[in-house]
């Protein structure tokens, strides 16, 4: 490039700006970790006035009903304690962590906010979340109605990170018409995982390809860590580690090679499409496939984008696999100002009956189990279908495991690549799962 | 031809006269610079130094403190992932094929929509529909409708008794789907064409066709010229895009870089080096390999823009 | 210059015999009535041309207008271009969607930050460009090279240390994060693309109006300035449609849903948690395409009024 003019200048503004932001630069650097780890105001400093106003800063992600449930449960919480008063913030999941761990880092991090468990451990192990423990002790958040399993698998490191804001499990959702149609009967609970995939093969058979079979799991972790759950195995460690070893995710891809093989699932560009989870390219509802594996609470919306009628049954496999799963959390911010209206209001949205019948099942089935008999009459069918199921379920759960730790999300991708691998023919079970594995520990070690 | 253009902005002389001349615009230069130099240490400059600190130390997105690790970060990303080389593969492969046709569709339409006459606005707003559904998520559906087993393209490929493959569902082929999706989005070159067009003097090509040149030699003779500083600007600037591109990549594959890693572009390995898996001095390393490899390209486009670009304010020749 | 290359010296009128005249004159009329039919050939030719071209150029974006009127369950099923079912609803029910905004209001908003731009873009980057191609003064080299750098830097890196300055200055939950920069020509490659046209500005210009009195101001004011239509329309232009799509910096800095802007909002309908959304979001998609092809429709005609350059030479 041009080598510009090589002397002196004679006037140097630019000096005079550089200084003053190099030190800018050396306190931002200072600051930033300095400024997380300050002083935890623990120790309440709030001997003042109780009745203060005070305004505290809610973040979440979802849709529009669920942006109108939580400001109504909010509106409802203000109406009842005057002095607080909410600033809401609730956007689209995508970009949602960016933009929290963005204000995290520079310092703004919202009072009140939403996670699952894909970050919780992410965030409660940097020391973002607030410790709700002693909350949790001195029962300011009431935990009595609640399952035990469901407050554990908000454990971080012996804290209470984070309080279940709702329940769920893994749902087969499955096509009934297609099933009547074809003259299959439809799948129940306990139904072995080969039971399955020969539904699936005859399904292919009688519709002669037209419906392929039932969606391809192979890449799905929570297909794979309740598969280990029914053989008294588990994905994680209890101190956050990788528990499974390469010979099962081998057998696990193996599992659904021979599935393919039996045309009892679609071809591999197919179940690429449905792999991300989104609702609106599940196989079952582009009636390219006769079930999917997704979330027991996601049938009302996958009913809605199909004409034919759609039922939901447990993940193939024994129910014992099965656990009581936080489908999201309400945690509060470690820096914020006002720790005990945050456990008040974080109590409010999860036990109040009124704050129950509002928020209905659109987060999950209410942490509440009193709850969820105050809101089982407000339900429409496919909502009462998954509330059935989850009572079904729930007097056969296994104990909960403790929450994935940092990686997890890694992890569930990693899975899908190496999953992808073996559909598209690219590698072998053993290959893949020897990938999947090495990347998998080095995500979540580090 | 101007051998003596400079790849900047022109060379100064070195007489005694043009060095007190330089003297004397020193002053109006910084005015008219006084934004940029506000905008770029106010604003640019600290968090790009931070970012490179930062690549030499262990820091977490989040994380509670951190230590120097010198050059570590950078030594495992040459040596100790593959997944960067694939990463860098995809996307050298992406930029060598999308950009050229790219130009060459923008250059090519450009100049059949060079006339004005009725309607013609609205040609060119169709013409750059594409680039302005952009990186919306909506176009990610869409060219997965396209592209798919049942979609257009293979129907379209029936007509001809082609079987199609599920294109942007195929690991071998989702690549070339996102360089079909960075072609297809021609508008915006193609405007910038447009104006450097409108630039050249009509008379030039009136002497040139008095004189019995034909249009492939008004073309080269005149057009190309003429146009040189615009398709040098065009040549660089979506060279460097295509080098960053993220937003089509990551709305077409979800975020995950494609079928098996097959669209996984640099920038999507870095955004999700740093905010999934938080590894923010990671991704500030890949961050500055970027910088230092694109600069280098860059530099030499501008060296060999020497040889070929015209400028019109060039003294000599 | 370049002019001289090409041009070659007129026939000389000389005093030849008549008859070669006459018989030159029929040649030229003749070679002017082939001409004129060739360019008229071509004029067809030309037109099919781009209308098979924009045939298929189009064919997403009309596929993506057929989506937007599908009913919620053909949404998936149905891959053609006509929808079975008209279902114009998706419209209002986009409109709708949230329960305390409409969709006009992340029009409203988009609008007003992209016209920010367009005019803090095309003012800063302007007068950078003008110090860059037209001034010398010490060290413009290594700020050119410098400001062809920043462009290179991914952003996503800068984003967290961006966000730090910008809670320091105490911008954040406010719009001055996104308009600010563009005040101060943050916006390299504008910068870069003005350079490269003034470039194409010839200097006898910069010489005449010095020759007049002109300092450096005014040759910007009067030369520079009104030749660099076409890059300020280009600015004007690529500003608005990028600050129109840009989703992450608009996500980070602008809080509360009142203030949120078309890319946010269009991934609302991405969320599970509610109807199946596609059609309404192609639909609100499709609405918000409209503006941007305005605005570039409108705009492109001052690309027509380049540089008349007659009466450059001499």
């Amino acid at each position: 490039m041009s080598p510009g003019t090589p002397h002196a200048d004679p006037a140097r503004p630019a000096h005079r700006h550089r200084t003053r932001y190099l030190a800018l630069l050396t306190a931002a650097a200072v600051a930033l970790p300095l400024g997380l780890t300050a002083c935890g105001g623990d120790d309440d400093k709030q001997s003042a006035d109780p009745n203060r106003k005070i305004e505290l800063q809610v973040f979440w992600w979802g849709g529009p009903a669920r942006a109108e449930n939580t400001q109504k449960v909010l509106d409802l919480y203000t109406q009842k304690h005057p002095n607080v008063t909410f600033k809401i913030e609730q956007q689209p999941n995508a970009g949602y962590f960016d933009k929290l761990a963005t204000r995290a880092a520079g310092g703004n991090a919202p009072d009140i906010f939403q996670l699952d468990d894909g970050s919780l451990a992410e965030y409660a192990k940097r020391n973002v979340t607030l410790d709700l423990t002693k909350y949790v002790k001195n029962n300011k958040i009431d935990t009595k109605d609640i399952p035990k399993g469901l407050i554990d698998y908000g454990i971080v490191d012996g804290k209470n990170a984070g309080i279940a804001a709702a329940q769920n499990t893994p749902g087969m959702i499955y096509d009934k018409t297609v099933a009547q149609q074809y003259g299959l009967e439809e799948p129940k609970v306990g139904w072995s995982w080969e039971q399955m995939i020969a539904w699936g093969e005859q399904l292919s058979q009688k519709s002669g390809g037209q419906v392929q079979g039932i969606m391809d799991p192979s890449a799905d972790y929570k297909a794979l860590w309740l598969w280990l759950r029914q053989q008294d195995k588990e994905l994680y460690t209890p101190d956050g580690k990788v528990a499974v070893s390469t010979e099962d995710v081998t057998r696990w891809f193996e599992l659904w090679v021979d599935a393919r093989k039996r045309k009892a699932t679609p071809t591999a560009d197919l179940i690429h499409t449905a792999n991300t989870g989104d609702v609106s390219k599940q196989l079952v509802v582009t009636k390219q496939a006769g079930a999917s594996f997704l979330w027991s609470n996601q049938l009302a919306e996958l009913q809605k984008s199909t004409k034919n009628t759609l039922g939901v049954s447990a993940y193939p496999g024994d129910p014992k696999g099965q656990f009581a799963r936080a489908s999201l959390y309400w945690a509060g911010s470690r820096t914020t100002k006002e720790p005990d209206t945050v456990a008040d209001v974080i109590n409010f949205i999860v036990n109040d009956p009124d704050a129950a019948k509002i928020q209905g099942v659109e987060r999950g089935l209410p942490s509440n189990l009193k709850n969820r008999e105050i809101v089982a009459p407000t339900l429409s069918a496919p909502e009462k279908a998954t509330v059935a199921l989850e009572s079904e379920l729930n007097s056969k759960f296994g104990k909960a495991p403790p929450v994935p730790p940092k990686g997890h999300v890694k992890l569930r991708s990693e899975l899908i690549t190496a999953a992808e691998t073996v559909q598209y023919g690219k590698a072998t079970p053993q290959q893949a799962a020897e990938d999947f594995l090495a990347k998998a520990k080095a995500a979540v070690s580090g | 031809m101007a051998v003596s253009a400079a790849v900047g902005p022109g060379r100064a002389g070195s007489t005694g006269k043009a060095r007190r001349a330089r003297w004397r615009e020193g002053p109006a230069g910084y005015v008219f610079l006084s934004p940029f130099l506000l905008g770029f240490m106010g604003i640019t400059a600290i968090p790009m130094l931070y970012s490179l600190y930062l690549s030499f130390t262990n820091y977490e997105l989040l994380g509670q403190t951190y230590d120097w690790v010198g050059l570590r970060n950078y030594r495992d990303l040459f040596t100790n992932d593959p997944q960067f080389w694939h990463a860098v593969q995809v996307t050298v492969l992406f930029a060598f094929v999308a950009v050229p046709l790219k130009l060459a569709a923008a250059l090519g339409v450009a100049m059949l929509l060079n006339r004005e006459r009725r309607g013609t606005g609205v040609l060119r707003g169709l013409f750059y529909l594409p680039s302005l559904i952009g990186g919306s998520v909506a176009v990610a559906i869409i060219w997965r409708a396209m592209f798919d087993r049942t979609g257009a393209f293979n129907s379209l490929l029936a007509v001809f008794g082609v079987e199609g493959k599920p294109w942007v569902n195929d690991p071998d082929w989702a690549l070339e789907t996102l360089m079909l999706l960075a072609i297809w989005q021609f508008g915006a070159p193609m405007v910038i064409f447009l104006a450097g067009l409108k630039q050249v003097p009509t008379e030039l090509y009136e002497a040139a066709a008095v004189d019995g040149a034909g249009p492939w030699r008004r073309f080269r003779n005149i057009t190309l010229p003429m146009l040189s500083p615009v398709i040098f600007f065009n040549l660089v600037l979506e060279t460097i895009n295509g080098f960053q591109g993220f937003t089509s990549a990551f709305v077409l594959s979800d975020g995950t870089g494609g079928p098996t890693d097959s669209t996984l572009m640099y920038s999507l390995r870095l955004y999700d080096q740093a905010f999934t898996e938080y590894k923010m001095a990671y991704a500030s390393a890949m961050a500055w390999v970027f910088l230092l490899a694109i600069g280098l390209l860059t530099v030499l486009l501008f060296s060999t823009g020497r040889l070929w670009v015209h400028y019109a304010d060039e003294e000599g020749a | 210059m370049a002019g001289q290359a090409l041009s070659s010296p007129p026939a000389p009128a000389e005093a030849g015999p008549p008859p070669r005249r006459t018989v030159r004159e029929q040649a030229i009329a003749h070679a002017r009535r082939r001409r004129r039919r060739a360019a008229a050939v071509r004029s067809v030719v030309r037109l099919v041309v781009i209308l098979a071209i924009l045939a298929v150029v189009l064919y997403p974006a009309l596929w993506m207008v057929g989506t937007s009127f599908k009913a919620p369950d053909e949404v998936n099923s149905n891959r053609g271009l006509i929808p079975e079912q008209f279902w114009p609803a998706n419209y209002p029910d986009g409109w709708t969607a949230l329960p305390s905004v409409t969709f006009g209001r992340f029009f409203v908003n988009s609008a007003v930050i992209a016209l920010a731009t367009v005019v803090a873009n095309c003012f800063s980057c302007l007068v950078a460009a003008y110090a860059f191609a037209r001034l010398r003064f010490p060290l413009r080299g290594m700020w050119f090279a410098i400001m062809i750098a920043t462009l290179l830097l991914p952003s996503h890196v800068l984003l967290v240390p961006q966000y730090v300055l910008f809670n320091y200055f105490g911008w954040i939950n406010t719009p001055l994060p996104l308009i600010v920069p563009k005040l101060l020509a943050t916006e390299a490659f504008f910068i870069f693309l003005m350079v490269q046209f003034m470039r194409g500005i010839p200097r006898e210009l910069d010489e005449a109006a010095k020759i007049d009195g002109c300092s450096a101001y005014g040759i910007f004011w009067h030369v520079i300035l009104p030749l660099s239509r076409p890059a300020l329309v280009t600015t004007a232009i690529f500003s608005f449609i990028w600050t129109w799509n840009d989703f992450l910096t608009q996500l980070v800095y602008l809080s509360g849903v009142e203030n949120y802007t078309i890319p946010v909002g269009l991934r609302m309908f991405q969320d599970s948690g509610g109807e199946n959304q596609i059609g309404p979001m192609f639909a609100m998609a499709v609405l918000s395409l409209l503006p941007v092809f305005l605005f570039f429709v409108a705009f492109q005609r001052l690309l027509v009024q380049g540089i008349n350059t007659t009466g450059l030479k001499g």
